[in-house]
């Protein structure tokens, strides 16, 4: 009888040890485009004959300490939270490291390690939720004051999920980074519940993510093909209308050649009460497509948690 | 007899006239008390904290002077989980409460019953500022009651960390 029990403890127990967990969230502090303009740390290139600019943060890190004192602070303040963030400056220190690193390793037959053009252009500093900060010195006379905004953003969606800011008090005395400081103590809490809102809106109706299906040129079929007089298609819609939470998504594109589905709630466990992400989600439309009448080859592609791309014709 | 009479008269008027003042102390504090859980107190913000806490002004109303100074410890930090308080100038910042709403209070009756007693958990977050002195402009006469303001440090963040932990609010991280 004991050991019954026991089992049935044991059972419930790592349920719900599977089922505690959710895919947590990374955070990373970046500073806005607007403030490197302001500050002058951009990076002027030619894209074909228009010159553009691109803030270039490791001049900023390397060039503004008030910069490193905010995001060392934020990172504190979030971390005491429970959400340590990923540094911007260790972020881009990695990325030219492993990029030398797999340009000098060889295997014992010479070759090298693959990557695709696709691979590169992930290789970037990313984070799941970013936090943008921009902020401005106002001087009145002998007076200083500091303009602060602070933006949660979602990466995959692109909606600003947090928001804080306002100009603090005027000071005669105090120094820039003392202002900044009692900026960040002053706006985090109100970050951090709007923040708390976007997670319980997570928890009660999935996580949010965005889908592209697109297909190979050399697939002869494409979503307007018919399998059992339905439109592959509508076919996927339906798959999404019974696998999102409540059925919400947004079909936003629908051509022959690609769809483009937004504002997807995925639910944030599978039916083995496994972490959910985009890409566990979309690999059920990728076996659902594998398996007959359709017998359809994909390539699945991710972005982090939020942002995944299926397409259909090979691998 | 008579004598015995007048005796038992008389200590029965001193002892009235010795308890009277600790009565009406006891009946003001319970009056405060009252008044707090229906959030009869106001919060301003008088200045960004140190890290970690907020400081506030609050104004208790209540017929004793020192019954009010005592109870806006409690209804600092009562107002800091329960009501929050608006920015305005001096760089304030407005602030929502910790709890999610105020029926927390009431699911958590137990709780906040021990949390709110004289000498409860509350006292190990707040504590005056000027060491309690009050500004001639915050005592105001109020119809038969004081409105008195004083001005304390919540650390609130070390009370966010505990209602956490005793799970009467949630964590951001929880579920992650």
């Amino acid at each position: 009888m004991k050991k019954v029990a026991l089992v049935i403890a044991t059972a419930i127990l790592s349920v719900g040890m599977l089922m505690g967990q959710a895919k947590k969230p990374t955070l990373m502090v970046v500073p806005s485009d607007n403030w490197c303009k302001q500050n002058g740390f951009m990076l002027k290139f030619d894209n074909q004959g228009t010159v553009e600019e691109l803030p270039d943060y490791k001049k900023a890190l390397q060039g503004s300490s008030d910069l490193i004192l905010v995001i060392a602070k934020i990172s504190q303040l979030m971390a005491d939270r429970g959400f340590p963030c990923k540094l911007l400056e260790q972020e881009l220190k990695k990325l030219s490291q492993e990029s030398a690193e797999d340009a000098m390793l060889t295997s014992k037959s010479g070759s090298g390690v693959a990557e695709s053009p696709i691979d590169k252009l992930y290789k970037s500093a990313k984070a799941d939720i970013i936090l943008q900060i921009t902020w401005s010195v106002n001087v009145t006379g002998p007076k200083k004051s500091v303009t602060f905004v602070l933006q949660g953003i979602d990466a995959y969606t692109g909606k600003q999920i947090a928001s804080a800011s306002g100009t603090g008090a005027p000071s005669f005395s105090a120094e820039l980074p003392v202002l900044l400081e009692e900026a960040v103590l002053a706006h985090i809490d109100n970050f951090n519940n709007q923040l708390q809102n976007h997670f319980d809106d997570m928890f009660a109706n999935g996580r949010e993510i965005i889908v592209r299906i697109k297909k190979f040129d050399s697939w002869p079929d494409d979503f307007e093909t018919e399998f059992d007089g339905k439109e592959l298609g509508q076919i996927i819609e339906e798959w999404f209308q019974n696998n999102t939470v409540k059925g919400r998504f947004n079909t936003t594109d629908a051509t022959a050649n690609f769809m483009l589905f937004e504002q997807v709630r995925i639910p944030l466990y599978d039916a083995n009460g496994k972490a959910m992400d985009a890409r566990s989600f979309l690999r059920g439309l990728q076996n659902y497509l594998k398996n007959p009448p359709y017998n359809l080859t994909s390539k699945l592609m991710i972005k982090g948690l939020g942002q995944a791309t299926l397409v259909i014709g090979e691998k | 007899m008579k004598k015995t009479g007048l005796y038992f008269a008389l200590s029965a008027v001193l002892f009235f006239m010795s308890a009277s003042p600790i009565l009406s102390q006891a009946r003001a504090k319970k009056k405060a008390m009252r008044d707090m859980e229906a959030f009869r107190y106001e919060i301003e913000c008088v200045g960004t904290g140190v890290e970690g806490t907020y400081l506030i002004k609050v104004w208790t109303y209540s017929k004793k002077p020192k019954v009010a100074i005592e109870q806006s410890k409690k209804n600092a930090v009562h107002g800091v989980i329960f009501k929050g308080f608006a920015g305005g100038g001096r760089g304030c910042t407005s602030q929502k409460p910790l709890a999610s709403s105020p029926e927390v209070e009431d699911e958590h009756s137990e709780f906040f019953d021990k949390f709110f007693a004289d000498g409860g958990d509350y006292m190990k977050y707040v504590s005056l500022s000027n060491d309690g002195s009050i500004d001639s402009e915050d005592r105001l006469k109020v119809g038969k009651e004081y409105k008195i303001g004083v001005v304390v440090s919540v650390m609130k963040d070390q009370l966010r960390k505990d209602l956490e932990k005793a799970g009467i609010i949630k964590a951001l991280d929880a579920g992650f």
